[in-house]
């Protein structure tokens, strides 16, 4: 991965994380929420090669640990992002085709969002976060991965799309 | 050459999980720059989110006005592109009706209770899949508000502001799993210790063992010194359920909130409620209930043939 690509990492998640902090999280969904910032990561990162998708994670949990709202302690994103980022780079990508179907990416964007946010549920725990009611978290669970689901033909083309975007003509 | 490749992107991933590691202690150790950061990227997003809030607010509750769609969906194909102006206004109107309808609420709350309020409307929530429970109000230390204020809506408590900027407010809603309020029993004055859990169901736990609690009890919340984070006498919520386990110390129950946390649209930020405890007074009423029509029947004779 060329520094070059960095500032427009930045930059595409900085947007993204926007759209997530003034729109998205004022809709008032069916059940739990819908993290787009998160299953927009997992899509981009399905793209990337293992080192970048390392750097990848790192950024966009480090902008996601800038969210005003959170009640996390400050980095505990970006220990998941990377996490998650090495483990699909890593592992799921190697397993998978070069090419993948746009059924596949789905899947596998709602399996990384699911277990990101119980990573990120039970890294919390650990640091002493308070954890909701397990009903609580069953259904932020399983509405954010209903969501993921339903709403990837919406931002899984927009992500792979703004992924080539970024790529300099090396990385091409 | 490609176990080379690996180990660079091992040892890659090695240093930016430790420093991940160092930012979660220097937070936890409370070093002052990380919460100011947080602070900044507020600052920043604040006009975003007054923007996104004026374009989502009518929108806001999309998906339950989507499953009214089939029954007007008739009228709606019936209708020609001026009704469709007319509708679009009638949206917004009716938003402004709601939030004005909320505003009431939560002024007349406040007056009864003589507490100094300032009123700012909901601009954004917190993060989905975080696990948390918070809002972001339109107002902050410009407007006379601090950290640990209580806020308040039409019908009782919301939360407590955990962060404030020039413009804008993080307020951490008492539905958050970590949310935790002294109340009192409206009328016995029993003490206990109300818990988020994540929706707008609560727990309670009394604080002595004489302390008793039964279905349909207002709770009230009790007041901390100085009057932060929670100012005393407002309605938090009543209790919907009361546990009895054999051999257990102080009794606990669950609490149905007063407030729709999931509907806000405007609250209020208790600045000042040097009026002192209002006791109470704030406890909603019993609605009426409706007169009931008694018909009197007088039997005529039957007319004797």
């Amino acid at each position: 991965m060329t520094l070059n690509r960095v500032p427009r990492i930045v930059a595409v998640f900085a947007l993204v994380f926007l759209l997530q902090e003034a729109l998205i999280n004022r809709i008032s969904f069916f059940i739990g929420g819908f993290s787009l910032y998160l299953a927009f990561f997992i899509v981009w990162v399905m793209q990337e090669e293992r080192s970048s998708a390392v750097v990848s994670g790192f950024i966009a949990g480090f902008i996601a640990d800038f969210s005003p709202t959170l009640e996390a302690p400050f980095g505990l994103w970006s220990f998941v992002y990377t996490v998650v980022a090495y483990v699909i780079a890593n592992n799921v990508r190697s397993a998978l085709d070069a090419d993948m179907s746009p059924v596949t990416i789905s899947l596998v964007t709602v399996f990384g969002s699911f277990s990101a946010s119980i990573m990120f549920l039970i890294s919390g725990a650990i640091l002493g976060q308070e954890v909701g009611s397990a009903g609580y978290v069953l259904r932020e669970l399983f509405g954010n991965s209903l969501w993921t689901l339903l709403l990837s033909p919406l931002y899984g083309p927009l992500a792979i799309k703004l992924y080539r975007a970024t790529l300099t003509a090396r990385s091409r | 050459m490609p176990a080379r490749g690996s180990n660079r992107t091992r040892l890659l991933w090695i240093s930016l999980l430790v420093t991940s590691l160092f930012l979660i202690t220097l937070d936890l150790r409370g070093v002052s720059i990380i919460s100011s950061i947080r602070s900044g990227a507020q600052t920043i997003l604040a006009p975003f989110q007054k923007a996104g809030s004026a374009v989502i607010s009518p929108l806001g509750n999309l998906f339950e006005d989507v499953s009214n769609l089939g029954r007007t969906q008739s009228k709606i194909d019936a209708l020609k592109e001026e009704n469709e102006k007319l509708k679009s206004q009638l949206i917004l109107n009716e938003n402004v009706v709601g939030e004005l309808k909320q505003l009431k609420g939560t002024l007349d709350l406040a007056g009864s209770a003589r507490f100094k309020v300032v009123a700012a409307r909901v601009i954004t929530r917190g993060g989905t899949a975080t696990f948390g429970e918070t809002i972001v109000i339109d107002q902050g230390s410009r407007a006379g508000i601090k950290r640990d204020m209580t806020v308040i809506a039409t019908s009782g408590l919301v939360g407590v502001v955990k962060s404030t900027t020039a413009n804008s407010s993080v307020v951490l809603l008492m539905s958050d799993p970590s949310f935790r309020v002294g109340v009192r029993v409206a009328g016995t004055q029993d003490m206990g210790i109300l818990s988020g859990g994540g929706d707008n169901r609560f727990s309670i736990q009394m604080l002595s063992a004489t302390g008793q609690i039964n279905v349909g009890d207002v709770l009230l919340s009790r007041g901390s010194s100085g009057d932060r984070p929670f100012v005393p006498g407002v309605p938090v919520g009543r209790v919907s359920f009361v546990e009895s386990t054999a051999g257990q110390l102080t009794k606990e129950g669950r609490v149905e909130g007063f407030v729709d946390l999931d509907g806000l649209g405007v609250v209020s930020v208790v600045l000042d409620a040097t009026a002192g405890d209002p006791g109470d007074a704030l406890v909603p009423r019993a609605p009426k209930p409706a007169p009931t029509v008694t018909v009197f029947v007088t039997p005529k004779p039957t007319p004797s043939e």
